[in-house]
């Protein structure tokens, strides 16, 4: 592989385009695949068998021959709600995750550039904020503040959205007064069961670190299950 | 839904070589029984030997870095090698346990 092409490959992983990277395993030539584009004439032979791979999002040789296939698929939406303590842990195993995190928090004084840095932090109530950000059923919420001001809008347009994975910080007690919330403005049970909360597995911990390694961990659970 | 796992390798292999390094990828692209690693795992490897990443548990990975100074000096392009069951005698470069794996060695250059 030339350095240019690996230059490039890493220019598409950035701006979050789904590619697949296609090599002869016998004379080393390899070639970047998008859908719609044509390949070189010793890779477009196989067009077919690339488009499955890429279709499945699956690595492998294509059979009896010594093509070899890697797709890219674009890392999954997580939207905190929350710029609070465990956001910042969150953040952290999210990076080396691979999980693209945007966090929302209309107060100020939370979702500071110094308190995360490098990180996009939409300071605007859930609403507003949720007009800056594609989702589909391919986002997930990790609602963080308890507070129902800020965290009820949030979870009204992740279930409406179908989110895969929702879930919201706070305890049995305050997880049922937020379904009881969430039934009166007309979400049904299985909608509302969906919701993972308390929010994270069972670890034990209670410091920020270890919340948010267990919420993650569900996170990274529900994602596979999908 | 696969999640889009990724360990920047290739990012770091850009470092490397923005470093004036020799750099050599090598991808796990086949495997058969249970392996450590998927395929499209992967491992960078310099000159000197330093490597980053992985294709399997640290069963092979010192035979993989051998294979990619040799590469870098005989100046090769490319090489596919596999990796068996390991016997008692040849712990160093096997897999205990019990897999195969295709890994293909490619210079960046």
């Amino acid at each position: 592989m030339k350095h240019s092409q690996l230059k490039e490959i890493i220019k598409k992983k950035a701006s979050k385009i789904e590619f697949a990277i296609v090599t002869n395993l016998e004379n080393g030539l390899s070639e970047i695949y998008e859908p719609g584009k044509s390949l070189s004439k010793e890779f477009e032979i196989h067009k077919e068998q690339i488009d499955n791979f890429f279709k499945l999002k699956k690595n492998g040789v294509i059979e009896n021959t010594e093509i070899f296939i890697e797709t890219y698929i674009r890392p999954i939406k997580v939207i905190i709600v929350g710029a609070v303590h465990i956001a910042q842990y969150l953040v952290d195993f999210a990076k080396s995750l691979n999980f693209e995190i945007s966090i929302i928090d209309p107060r100020g004084y939370f979702a500071s550039e110094q308190r995360f840095p490098d990180m996009k932090i939409i300071n605007k109530w859930p609403d507003e904020a949720f007009k800056e950000i594609e989702t589909n059923e391919n986002s997930a919420l990790i609602a963080l503040t308890h507070d129902p001001k800020i965290d009820d809008p949030a979870l009204q347009h992740a279930l409406n959205k179908k989110f895969y994975y929702i879930g919201a910080l706070g305890s049995k007690k305050t997880h049922e007064n937020r379904c009881q919330r969430l039934k009166e403005a007309g979400f049904n049970n299985e909608q509302i069961n969906s919701i993972h909360g308390p929010i994270g597995i069972k670890l034990g911990g209670r410091s920020a670190p270890e919340i948010a390694l267990s919420i993650i961990a569900q996170l990274v659970s529900e994602t596979y299950k999908k | 839904m696969k999640n889009s796992f990724d360990e920047k390798i290739l990012e770091e292999a850009n470092d490397w070589l923005n470093a004036n390094q020799k750099v050599v990828l090598a991808t796990v692209i086949q495997t058969w029984g249970s392996s450590p690693r998927q395929v499209g795992s992967r491992m960078i490897v310099n000159e000197t030997g330093d490597f980053s990443g992985s294709v399997s548990g640290g069963c092979v990975e010192s035979a993989v870095v051998r294979e990619c100074i040799g590469l870098i000096k005989d100046n090769k392009p490319c090489k596919k090698i596999e990796f068996k069951v390991s016997n008692e005698s040849a712990w160093e470069v096997g897999l205990a346990c019990g897999g195969e794996i295709a890994v293909y060695l490619e210079q960046i250059n």
